[in-house]
């Protein structure tokens, strides 16, 4: 059971181990028919009611002092639940990590189980009806895919060499779209995606109501300061408003709290002052995912 | 307190599958307008079960009402005339 579970830190990546991706737990857990009758419907997910409570209206009780804090709890510990779940119409143990370009090239290369593919963004479909080509799917899941036309892209390339799928990743990635990695459900790995906030519907939990619902990065950003010329092309670009202009000094400021780790902004710096550092040898972030 | 934020869509003229009425996935004019993206499409719950691989029915649910900020463009772009927007 230990390999298997969701390890920080250290060089303890879940993400890249391959036993996540493998056949073998294609196999054991039936994940053909549980996936398929999961994404047949995926967009109801989020309004079907959860142990007798409807999820709509849900984000005011979520505001609420004593009843907030034992909902997101809840809601958290669903989606971090370590154990195949029985029922595919909820989101249990359906939990994901951002993942910076350089991890999600190793997952594409080294893990990634075949036939891959490209499929439209269900998230991105189920909040703003616009079909994105931009998630990449591994193995049994492929196969689930493209038996649901919804999701199978109509320009764009459906079936994915390895090669093909990391510079589409590259490219939405340099577009300024959050790289993710999720079980779905645990113990399978199946996609990476490439976000945006606030359409994700993993982000977003976590983002507006601060539900365990994604991991930050095994990473933190770092800036050099010699390099930085202050332009400030990085503030529009980071998705979670961690970069500001100090406003006395007028020199950027990073709020490393704030910081998920995605890496995108570094894209943009012209001077290349912005480079990712491994989370755990940051003492004030250190631990804090 | 804080005011609570009601979004109503009138389902007898947007979505459910009925012919007369807009088909929201033709539509999204609402999902695409709203800044906070606070609407969800998704299929009708209970319908067309015994055939979910082609369902006909889909509707739009405003699902986090508190984030909207109110700033009315749904309304004003929705073409059925479908949503409602109060205070309590
Ligand atoms: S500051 Fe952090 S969260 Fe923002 S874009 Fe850079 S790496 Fe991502
Ligand atoms: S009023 Fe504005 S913020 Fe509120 S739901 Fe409509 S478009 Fe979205
Ligand atoms: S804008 Fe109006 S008609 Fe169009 S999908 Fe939204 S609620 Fe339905």
């Amino acid at each position: 059971m230990c390999e298997l579970c969701m390890k920080h830190g250290a060089g303890g990546k879940w993400y890249l181990n391959a036993k996540h991706y493998s056949d073998e737990v294609v196999e054991k857990y039936g994940l053909y028919d549980f996936l398929l009758e999961q994404y047949k419907n995926f967009e109801q997910m989020s309004v079907r009611k959860v142990s007798g409570f409807s999820p709509v209206g849900m984000d005011y009780r979520m505001r609420m002092p004593i009843i907030g804090r034992i909902i997101k709890n809840m809601a958290g510990n669903m989606l971090n639940k370590q154990r195949f779940p029985k029922d595919p119409f909820k989101p249990e143990s359906h939990i994901g990590q951002i993942v910076p370009m350089e991890d999600a090239i190793a997952i594409i290369e080294e893990c990634a189980a075949e036939p891959i593919i490209e499929k439209n963004c269900m998230c991105r479909y189920m909040s703003r009806g616009e079909k994105e080509a931009c998630c990449i799917n591994f193995g049994v899941m492929s196969e689930v895919i493209s038996q649901l036309p919804r999701f199978v892209p109509e320009k764009d390339k459906f079936h994915l060499t390895r090669k093909e799928a990391v510079e589409r990743f590259k490219a939405h990635n340099r577009k300024g779209y959050i790289g993710t990695i999720w079980f779905g459900p645990f113990p399978y790995i199946n996609n990476l995606c490439s976000c945006e906030s606030p359409e994700c519907a993993g982000i977003r939990p976590r983002v507006d109501f601060g539900i365990m619902s994604v991991h930050k990065a095994e990473y933190v950003i770092g800036l050099e300061k010699n390099r930085c010329d202050d332009c400030g092309a990085c503030i529009i670009k980071c998705p979670f408003n961690a970069i500001e202009k100090d406003p006395y000094s007028r020199k950027i400021k990073i709020d490393l709290d704030k910081c998920f780790g995605c890496g995108v902004c570094r894209h943009v710096c012209p001077n290349d002052a912005l480079f990712l550092l491994p989370r755990d040898i940051v003492p004030e972030v250190a631990g804090k995912y | 307190m804080k005011k609570k934020t009601i979004i109503k869509i009138d389902y007898s003229l947007c979505g459910d599958g009925v012919k007369e009425n807009v088909d929201p996935r033709e539509c999204c004019k609402c999902l695409r307008i709203c800044k906070p993206a606070i609407f969800l499409l998704h299929q009708t719950l209970g319908a067309k079960e015994d055939n979910p691989l082609d369902p006909e029915c889909w509707r739009v649910t405003p699902l986090w009402a508190s984030l909207c900020t109110l700033c009315m463009e749904c309304v004003k772009a929705c073409p059925a005339n479908a949503i409602q927007i109060t205070q309590k």
